[in-house]
């Protein structure tokens, strides 16, 4: 008998014909999400097996199988030999020690000798003699002993289902490039994409030196916070110092927010284009700031081909902070940092500006020069 | 490097570091152990005790080393267990923060105010202390503006009120830099290795003999139970090298200082974006200036990459980017934007005019492409 983690996962038998690739994809992230601990995964009919790893680590690695996308639900449980001793003694260390409880029992091996009726039966009856806090109720336990008596000789037994990360495999759902500021918001878009399958790369802004380092290593650190779920593995850095000094001398203040967003979704898309990324994904949610405006939002559209995800526009504030606690990103979102726009800030962006009007305010800047430039002055580092 | 930010911490002393140097080589043995090593270490620290008592108390003084200034004021601070502790609205966070923290110890914590160059308003203080006053703690020299309080007459004045009181200073911008002996109206006074030339996380508190204080830390009995903890020996030796260097010029290095920053103080007034915050008759050792046109340490970034380093008034954050100090001394939100604090050691020459014409073109230059 021996400790191990049991894997189901979802909508991946949706998939039909690419189930084999899904599957292989999902099988790698588990391992990747595994790297440094000692284990075997084993994939068995519908679901896999973390097996063979030291019982002390068995909260670690249900802790990070829950945060991989595409987990459905793990139950942590013991693997035994198929007789009724076998599955007792595993069922013994499971089964809670009093209060209502049943034994549920799926037999995927037909030939063996007694049926699921007759196992739970002869569990639970071991069970209730060997703990007197114990009483049976099918209908509404308190706890359940799950037996699974498989088709090898071999019977899973365990105590509970957790609920995973769900969604799909990080890596079936091609790439995106995510633009995080070090708020609350981009890292909570980043990981709804990558929970979709995406595979996520990060780009930040920064404009030194109105902006500190700090900043940058805010990001850093959500980088890795994300990393536990999406294998997130490259940050991108972009200078637009220059550009925000540009806007600042000679186009209406009013509109500082609005085009150096512009820039910001320019550039982004080089960098996608040049690295093989087909989207563009941003943290924004509509009308949550000012240039966050349906008028925003088409004017930053204009200067791009790429689709821009914005998995968070219809969420609430209060929803956005709600899943960025759950994803762990809260705490590292609220330290105080400046982003890009603080020191260019105008007292009264506009709210709806017309997309003519900012056409022509930035017809005053040199935009091919500035993208370029800023484009090829980009800094990578790998996480 | 040309390095203006001193009152931060300074660059070791390497000639104390290497008088120090035995002391980890080879003398590293456990001042506490009862063989020939651990008695030589252990008179090596009392000696220090005693050399560092010398360079500004009498007899009446001991000295307890702790691991640094901030230790030093929360120990001394914390010692108020009744009625009301009085201080300023001008002190380094070491101790206001025990301040606030006093509150939920049961003493309550009063503060008082300071004129607009960074003192404290006597009247003010003396107007808080009564009856009830447990401890009175008053910077030496404000850490932000270099202002100097007179505390030998203040805590003559707050003992006169209340002769049970406790008096507390903190030194550590005075220590090693202000002409200055404790006067015996001075109870407890704060001070630190790595502001004039020695390292971090070490530092002491002189204290008159006689006064107990409850330790914050406990375990082997170190410093007469006060401050457990084996002793800091390579720290505490290099910094009575590194202090005592400091003192045999210190008159010297104050006039030569004086001179500079009065010279660096008219090359950023003459700019036209600088004010002086910093008062003329204040610590010679540190020069604030204030501008409403630029960010302070968004000038300081930019000087960083050109090579000279200074401080500014503000922590750097935007949940709280004003100087809470330079608040209190009366300054609009626009001035304290632009705060840059120049401090200088001993060793700080002609190359701080340099800087100080860079930091005003710096200055010139961010106008020019934010404020416009």
């Amino acid at each position: 008998m021996e400790k191990v983690v049991i894997i189901r996962y979802s909508e991946i038998h949706l998939k039909g014909k690419n189930r084999g690739y899904f599957e292989r994809i999902f099988s790698v992230n588990l391992e990747k999400s595994l790297k440094g601990l000692r284990h075997e995964l084993h994939r068995t009919s519908g679901r896999w097996l973390v097996e063979k790893f030291e019982e002390g680590y068995a909260e670690e690695i249900a802790g990070r199988i829950s945060r991989v996308f595409g987990v459905h639900s793990y139950s942590v449980g013991y693997l035994t030999d198929s007789s009724l001793d076998g599955i007792y003694s595993a069922a013994k260390l499971v089964a809670p020690r009093g209060g209502s409880f049943k034994v549920d029992t799926h037999r995927g091996n037909k030939g063996y000798p007694l049926t699921s009726m007759e196992i739970s039966a002869a569990i639970g009856g071991r069970l209730l003699s060997e703990f007197p806090g114990l009483r049976v109720d099918v209908h509404q336990p308190e706890s359940v002993v799950y037996v699974d008596v498989r088709e090898n000789g071999s019977a899973l037994v365990f105590g509970s289902f957790e609920q995973g990360a769900g969604g799909m495999p990080v890596g079936v759902s091609g790439k995106g490039l995510l633009l995080i500021s070090g708020g609350i918001d981009s890292p909570v878009a980043g990981y709804m994409m990558a929970k979709r399958g995406m595979t996520v790369e990060l780009l930040h802004f920064h404009s030194y030196p109105y902006t500190n380092e700090g900043a940058k290593e805010k990001v850093k650190e959500l980088a890795k916070i994300l990393s536990r779920y999406s294998l997130v593995t490259r940050l991108t850095t972009v200078s637009v110092t220059e550009i925000q000094e540009e806007i600042h001398r000679k186009c209406a203040e009013e509109l500082n927010v609005t085009l150096l967003r512009r820039f910001m979704f320019r550039i982004a898309e080089r960098v996608a284009k040049e690295e093989g990324m087909q989207c563009l994904i941003t943290g924004e949610s509509l009308g949550q700031v000012a240039s966050q405006t349906i008028e925003g939002m088409t004017s930053s559209n204009a200067v791009v081909t790429l689709p821009v995800l914005r998995p968070l526009v219809g969420f609430d504030k209060d929803e956005i902070i709600e899943r960025a606690k759950k994803i762990g990103t809260f705490s590292t979102s609220i330290l105080p940092y400046e982003d890009c726009c603080t020191v260019f800030l105008p007292d009264h962006p506009a709210i709806k500006p017309k997309l003519a009007y900012v056409e022509s305010e930035e017809s005053k800047l040199d935009v091919e020069r500035l993208v370029s430039e800023a484009v090829a002055a980009r800094e990578s580092e790998e996480l | 490097m040309i390095y203006l930010d001193n009152a931060a911490t300074t660059r070791p002393d390497p000639k104390a570091l290497s008088q120090a140097e035995t002391y980890y080589s080879e003398n590293y043995f456990n001042p506490s152990a009862r063989y020939g090593g651990g008695f030589a270490v252990r008179r090596a620290v009392e000696e220090a005790r005693e050399e560092l008592l010398a360079l500004i108390a009498g007899e009446g003084y001991e000295l307890e080393f702790t691991s640094g200034g901030t230790e030093a004021d929360n120990h001394a601070v914390l010692a108020a267990k009744r009625g009301n502790a009085v201080t300023t609205k001008g002190e380094h966070a070491a101790v206001y923060e025990s301040f606030v923290h006093l509150r939920e110890r049961g003493t309550e914590p009063r503060f008082a105010a300071i004129n607009r160059d960074g003192s404290v308003d006597p009247a003010s203080l003396l107007s808080l202390v009564d009856e009830k006053t447990s401890l009175v703690s008053v910077v030496h020299v404000n850490n932000e503006t270099g202002a100097v309080n007179d505390i030998a007459s203040l805590a003559r004045e707050v003992k006169k009120k209340n002769p049970r009181c406790l008096f507390h200073s903190d030194g550590v911008q005075a220590f090693g830099k202000i002409p200055f002996r404790l006067s015996p109206a001075i109870d407890l006074y704060s001070v630190s290795a790595h502001k004039i030339g020695g390292l971090k996380g070490t530092g002491a508190l002189y204290k008159r003999k006689g006064i107990a204080l409850p330790p914050l830390i406990f375990g082997g009995g170190q410093e007469e139970g006060q401050r457990s903890g084996t002793e800091n020996v390579l720290g505490i030796l290099d910094f009575l090298y590194a202090a005592s260097a400091k003192f045999q010029t210190l008159e010297k290095d104050y006039a030569a200082l004086s001179a500079l920053r009065g010279r660096i103080q008219a090359i950023l007034s003459e700019s036209g974006l600088f004010t002086a915050i910093s008062p003329a008759e204040g610590s010679p050792y540190l020069l604030t200036v204030a501008s409403e046109s630029v960010r302070g340490e968004v000038i300081q970034r930019m000087l960083f990459d050109r090579g000279v380093a200074v401080g500014t008034g503000s922590a750097c954050s935007s949940k709280k980017p004003y100087s809470r100090i330079l608040e209190a001394c009366g300054y609009s939100r626009a001035a304290l934007g632009g705060v840059i604090r120049l401090s200088f050691c001993p060793q700080t020459g002609e190359e701080a005019l340099d800087a100080a014409k860079l930091l005003a073109e710096t200055a010139e230059e961010y106008r020019r492409k934010v404020s416009l």
